[in-house]
């Protein structure tokens, strides 16, 4: 994995442009720098050229070319240049100077090489009156470029200094306004990292920007629904604790009348009662497993392909014992496979919720109905007791975990309609509680069909 | 010994009660916080268990109401919540004792002969008068340092008469202190159980002494050899 860092990249972003701008600004400074000295040479150049031109006079007949030393002299910048010039007249005899200086074309100064040094030279034409076919003469003067090439040198190392100044000090504020910027960022991990943070409570970052404000919002909300669900889940569990309590009293109770009592008959009575305790409290225990499983997240949703026609006749199979004992009529009434998609344990599991609520709720001779049809596209497995009921009043409360209706004496767990409501949402169903024909609860579970 | 539980989980409740009757406990049982009041007035119970999830009327609001009426009899707390500030709750709302659920039996048992002892300002477990002994942990009668047989009745009456003793104990109190609402009190009969009673002592340095129209007392027999 490539780990990018958001300093470098900004650093690169601002800084890597503006040097190639810095690049650019020196390559056209450099060439101002040359295109400067080559004028103020050139000026020199002409400005020597006719002082020695001037210089030229007809003395006695004959042309005279006295070189005065100030042509020669303001060339002395300290740069050791050497000076070379040529006189001449228009037919081309020496008068003075160097006889193989090459001569500048027309008006404009040229480089040449002279003697193995690069020169730059201007050759300036001047009339000299009483001359005849001399005049005019022609005066050419070079200059070896060190003096030129140090002024080049002098104007644009200024330059230079000036373009690397730029991009440094950007460079800096580049880094200082990250560290600004990303304070909040630090501090924001900082306040998420400190070990004293035990509980999920929101960060608050003073002074973070509107660009990091959106993250701290998203986290806090994050932190939020984590601790919601956190908080949920000790409820349940602390909850589920407080329902086992009283059930193992209740064992150890009986368990100890048992091991007291010397009476065979009612010790014997004693035991089978505490099996039965032991039973219900393993029931107990299955359901809030299953509780536990069909809490989103807990297990990987499956999509079986499962007869709900199938699934009750089995666990009507293994609740009619029950029924019987209690001289309940349990019955299913069903018109062929009901296809639907889902986990099949746990839809499996709601419908012994179902079952087991009904019979339990059912007083002895009562009788309880499953019935499952496809209405309107939809598998509708219904079961209906002729037990007490439920109010409409407590209709809506009856499917929160461990709620038991006011007044029961039934020794329910409070957690059967909860398991039933979990799974059939979470199989995409809906469930609802009416009134049956003989004045008890039916419950109607409506799931989507295969 | 009378005692009044008050628990709605009604299995628990059942056997709770009969683990204490084979303990010769005499005990009623409530499962409603609005029973409770009603109950101690007409029982005169010497304490109650009570529990806090009590459907109608909890159980914290029933102690409060008591304490509130100037009611002392012992209460010990029975609650599936046993967290410390449930605790300290239930102690500050004037519970004598407090017990969490789940819990054995001889914890509970050994809690109520605690508040019965200090409710009747004794220390020793043991009650003795004359050679008529009675040991409040085993809760077992023993005459001349042989163990006494006695009918559950019998226990109650004689239980009665031993704390009480050298005092006079009146046919209502007797009546109250055998009788669970289970069974209608027949003061008739409570003559019988105190005629059984007297036999089984019969040749013992302690008699039970008729107080015609006051009730009975229980002594020790100083003429006797």
């Amino acid at each position: 994995m490539r780990t990018s860092s958001l300093r470098l990249q900004l650093l690169a972003w601002v800084v890597l442009p503006l040097a190639g701008l810095a690049t650019i600004n020196l390559w056209t400074s450099q060439r101002n720098a040359l295109a400067t000295a080559d004028l103020v040479t050139d000026r020199m150049l002409v400005g020597s050229a006719r002082a020695i031109a001037e210089q030229v006079a007809m003395a006695d007949g004959v042309l005279d070319a006295t070189i005065p030393p100030a042509a020669i002299e303001m060339f002395d910048t300290g740069d050791r240049d050497s000076v070379y010039y040529r006189v001449e007249t228009a037919g081309g005899r020496l008068l003075t100077g160097y006889p193989d200086l090459p001569v500048a074309p027309g008006d404009k100064s040229i480089e040449a090489a002279y003697r193995d040094h690069p020169l730059r030279l201007a050759t300036l034409g001047h009339a000299v009156v009483g001359a005849g076919a001399d005049s005019p003469v022609m005066v050419t003067v070079g200059v070896t470029l060190a003096g030129h090439d140090a002024m080049v040198k002098r104007l644009w190392f200024s330059a230079f200094v000036q373009q690397l100044a730029l991009v440094a000090i950007a460079g800096v504020f580049v880094l200082l306004g990250l560290r600004r910027g990303l304070a909040p960022l630090i501090s924001l991990r900082d306040a998420v990292r400190s070990p004293s943070r035990s509980d999920l409570d929101p960060v608050d970052v003073p002074g973070a920007q509107s660009e990091i404000r959106p993250l701290i919002d998203a986290l806090n909300a994050y932190m939020e629904r984590v601790r919601a669900q956190m908080g949920a889940q000790r409820r349940f569990i602390a909850n589920a604790a407080h329902q086992l309590r009283t059930p193992l009293a209740l064992l150890s109770t009986q368990a100890s009348y048992a091991l007291r009592e010397t009476a065979t008959e009612a010790r014997q009575e004693a035991l089978v009662a505490l099996q039965a305790s032991s039973g219900k409290l393993a029931r107990l225990a299955e359901q809030l497993l299953t509780l536990s499983r069909a809490e989103p997240g807990s297990r990987r949703p499956r999509a079986d392909r499962i007869d709900l026609t199938e699934a009750a006749r089995h666990v009507l199979e293994t609740q009619a014992p029950a029924a019987i004992a209690r001289k309940i009529d349990l019955g299913l009434e069903e018109a062929g496979p009901v296809a639907v998609i889902g986990d099949g344990t746990m839809l499996r599991e709601m419908i012994v919720n179902l079952v087991d609520n009904a019979l339990r709720y059912s007083t002895s001779g009562g009788s309880v109905t499953v019935r499952l049809a496809t209405i309107d596209g939809e598998a509708v497995l219904t079961v209906a007791d002729d037990g007490p009921g439920i109010p409409p009043e407590e209709r809506d409360h009856v499917f929160e975990r461990f709620y038991r209706v006011a007044g029961s004496t039934e020794e329910g767990s409070g957690l059967g309609l909860a398991i039933v409501r979990e799974v059939v949402e979470n199989a995409g169903g809906r469930v609802t509680l009416g009134d049956s024909a003989a004045g008890g609860l039916v419950v109607e579970v409506r799931l989507p069909l295969a | 010994m009378r005692l009044l539980l008050v628990e709605d989980n009604r299995e628990l409740a059942d056997w709770l009660g009969k683990t204490l009757r084979q303990a010769n406990y005499v005990v009623d049982i409530v499962h409603d916080g609005e029973d409770v009041e009603h109950a101690l007035a007409a029982g005169d119970h010497a304490l109650v268990i009570l529990d806090l999830a009590l459907p109608r009327m909890g159980g914290l609001e029933v102690l409060r109401m008591l304490r509130a009426r100037g009611n002392r009899v012992p209460v010990i707390v029975l609650t599936a919540n046993a967290s410390l500030d449930g605790r300290v709750k239930g102690l500050n709302e004037g519970a004598d004792d407090y017990l969490a659920k789940p819990f054995q039996i001889e914890e509970l048992e050994a809690r109520i002969r605690v508040q019965l002892r200090r409710a009747n300002d004794r220390t020793a477990p043991v009650v003795a008068c004359g050679d008529l002994v009675f040991d409040t942990n085993t809760r077992l009668f023993s005459l001349g340092g042989e163990a006494l047989a006695l009918t559950p009745r019998e226990h109650a009456v004689l239980e009665q008469l031993m704390i009480k003793a050298g005092r006079t104990v009146s046919k209502a109190a007797l009546s109250a202190a055998i009788y669970d609402f289970e069974n209608d009190a027949d003061p008739s009969a409570i003559e019988i159980y105190v005629h059984r009673v007297r036999k089984k002592l019969e040749g013992s340095r302690v008699q039970i002494t008729t107080l015609r129209g006051l009730g009975y007392l229980l002594r020790q027999d100083d003429l006797a050899p």
